[in-house]
């Protein structure tokens, strides 16, 4: 079943890919811009395939740790194994955080799609972060 | 004053500012989108409506013939900050019952900029994968 052309797959690769390599996404991510106000760094690790996300906040004294969250990670095609996207969701309580991501030119773009969940009245935002590996 | 809850330092108000309460206005996000690329294997064509300010995505993908209708859900809007009143952003959920796929775009000098996170859940053994599109109106 598809719902476009690409979920086609390429002749005779049906059912033979295997597991995705996550290790284009593996390690520590930190802001390009040093005074960003949305998150100050990410860090990636794998749990058995599965890319297991912590991320920090921009916060003073010190960042402001999130805690983990279980992502999923995303190739560039049906047919292809190595990972070069991910996403992973917070639900921190008063707020709830889809991070959709990807590497672009050795850089992790990060979008971050928030929305409050409390009395607040804050608007959900959106919010883009670009990270390299330091 | 009350301090509210946050994360980071963008969750805050700005000193003075004063949190919007209320939908975003959709009106940015609201009209029929175009892919850029013509030969697009992706994702065609989108139309988003405001529904009394409720937010419903419609997506086509590509075919060879004519365009899958993927048929319309929800999704939710997005502003610059905690003190937007217009959306620029928007994510949503298609479940397909073999495929799930996550839509996240935002708009960028007058074109929207889409993201797709496509994970399969029948057991064909296709790699889930990510696509960027880009739109015109």
């Amino acid at each position: 079943m598809v719902t476009r052309t690409r979920d086609r797959p390429p002749a005779g690769v049906l059912g033979s890919v295997p597991a995705v390599d996550l290790r284009p996404l593996l390690g520590g991510w930190v802001n390009c811009n040093q005074h960003t106000t949305g998150i100050h760094r990410i860090e990636i690790g794998d749990w058995e395939g599965m890319p297991i996300v912590r991320v920090f906040g921009a916060g003073r004294p010190a960042p402001i740790d999130w805690g983990e969250a279980a992502g999923s990670a995303f190739t560039d095609g049906v047919g292809r194994r190595e990972a070069v996207a991910f996403t992973a969701t917070y639900d921190l309580g008063f707020m709830q955080v889809l991070l959709a991501c990807y590497i672009k030119l050795r850089l992790l773009v990060v979008n971050a799609y928030s929305t409050f969940t409390d009395s607040s009245g804050r608007a959900s935002y959106w919010q883009p972060d670009n990270f390299y590996r330091p | 004053m009350t301090s509210l809850e946050y994360v980071r330092a963008e969750d805050q108000l700005p000193a003075g500012g004063e949190a919007p309460g209320g939908a975003l206005r959709l009106a940015p996000l609201v009209g029929t989108w175009y892919a850029t690329d013509q030969e697009a294997l992706g994702i065609v064509r989108l139309e988003l409506h405001d529904s009394d300010g409720a937010l419903l995505v419609r997506a086509f993908g590509a075919d060879v013939t004519e365009p899958y209708d993927w048929g319309e859900v929800s999704g939710t809007p997005y502003g610059h900050g905690v003190t937007a009143v217009e959306a620029m952003a928007f994510s949503a959920i298609y479940d397909f019952g073999f495929l799930i796929t996550i839509l996240s775009a935002y708009l960028i000098q007058g074109m929207l900029v889409l993201d797709t996170f496509n994970t399969f859940t029948d057991s064909s053994g296709r790699s889930n994968y990510f696509t960027r599109e880009f739109f015109h109106r």
